[in-house]
């Protein structure tokens, strides 16, 4: 099982991240994807002793996220398990992010902040955002309470899928969601509690929540065009 | 002819009824522009990142094509005499501003493909070398749970 970190100028926090990874005691390979980091991302994942893959240039959450699951497949992976690095997701959960996968239930198992009460706050606008998209993403084909968690576990069928060309290189959400849905693959969703990003500002925050409301839509439009199966 | 009559004239221009036919065409091309970026999106051939301009013209020109006086404030602004001349000059700004950003975006690329073909020639002389694997290996992984 190779758990993945896309990190961008995480310099002061991929290290206590690596460490509670670690803590857990399990079996794990830990490999850092360092989308171009300015600072000493990849420095101090060396440091912690984990596995840094180094991009020449920030290419985006997305691409950052791909060349892991390009990693994991090239290493024969059949579990991969994905978290950010900025300490928002707790480790201790993910025994039970791959549970479902290793008894074989589905294929993909996203951590949600949302399908129980774990008391994490989102502000209005955000929770409109989520709750717009989730009864979208229901509409298209895909029924998931926390659509933006990239807290996650894979197995080989969904890292094969998300491998190809056609994977965003910004915000893979509920777009991505949807392009396994209707290839077939089977999601559920599994309780976890989570941190408030310590982030000043996040994927989806400011002017970006513009853009990404249009390219969430324009992508499932796009999505649901297109014959089931072909994606 | 002296000043007040010339711009007595251009008023008159500009004041003109324009074609129904003209403002029909406008519209087709705008929706058929629309038409084809989503069809190209649905195929794959373009990435939904590339849309947003190509979107906002053709809604900008539906838009603007549906409200004449819009157009003419803007014709009166920019000195013209007709607002056909005012979407042709309009329409050039926004390829000449194109051609700018694609010369921007082609730069950007050009110094990420040498970036990349050096990374690939210094990883080369690197597994020439047989540097390459002597790197400590991460713990296999397979699930313990």
């Amino acid at each position: 099982m190779i758990v993945i970190i896309p990190a961008y100028n995480e310099e002061t926090r991929i290290g206590p991240v690596i460490e509670a990874i670690r803590s857990t005691g399990l079996d794990l390979e830990i490999a850092v994807i360092d989308d171009g980091s300015r600072d000493g991302t990849a420095e101090a994942v060396t440091r912690a002793g984990a596995i840094v893959i180094r991009h020449p240039f920030n290419m985006g959450y997305g691409a950052a996220l791909q060349t892991g699951y390009k990693y994991a497949l090239r290493q024969g992976a059949d579990l991969l398990i994905q978290m950010d690095a900025d300490g928002q997701h707790d480790p201790e959960q993910i025994p039970r992010l791959a549970e479902p996968i290793l008894r074989g239930e589905c294929d993909l198992v996203i951590g949600s902040r949302f399908l129980v009460p774990t008391g994490y706050e989102m502000g209005a606008l955000r929770t409109l955002g989520r709750r717009v998209f989730q009864g979208l993403g229901r509409i298209a084909g895909v029924e998931v309470t926390d659509p933006t968690s990239g807290y996650q576990a894979l197995n080989r069928k969904v890292l094969a899928l998300y491998a190809r060309d056609d994977f965003p290189h910004d915000f893979p959400d509920i777009d991505v969601l949807l392009m396994a849905a209707r290839s077939g693959l089977r999601i559920q969703e599994v309780p976890a509690t989570m941190q408030e990003s310590p982030r000043a500002s996040t994927l989806h925050g400011g002017w970006r929540a513009f853009y990404y409301v249009y390219k969430m839509l324009l992508s499932m439009w796009a999505l649901t065009a297109r014959p089931k199966g072909k994606h | 002819m002296d000043q007040e009559t010339l711009l007595a004239m251009r008023e008159v221009f500009l004041a003109a009824p324009e074609s129904g036919r003209a403002q029909i065409f406008a519209w087709i091309l705008s929706l058929s522009l629309l038409i084809v970026v989503l069809v190209l999106v649905r195929r794959r051939t373009l990435r939904a990142e590339y849309t947003p301009i190509w979107i906002g013209v053709s809604v900008g020109l539906f838009l603007a094509v549906a409200d004449l006086d819009l157009l003419r404030s803007a014709a009166r602004m920019l000195g013209a005499w007709t607002i056909s001349s005012t979407i042709f000059f309009l329409g050039l700004c926004f390829l000449l501003a194109i051609c700018l950003n694609y010369a921007v975006r082609l730069s950007q690329a050009g110094d990420r493909i040498r970036e990349l073909a050096q990374e690939i020639a210094l990883l080369r002389q690197r597994m020439d070398a047989g540097a390459v694997g002597t790197e400590e290996p991460g713990p296999s992984g397979r699930a313990k749970l």
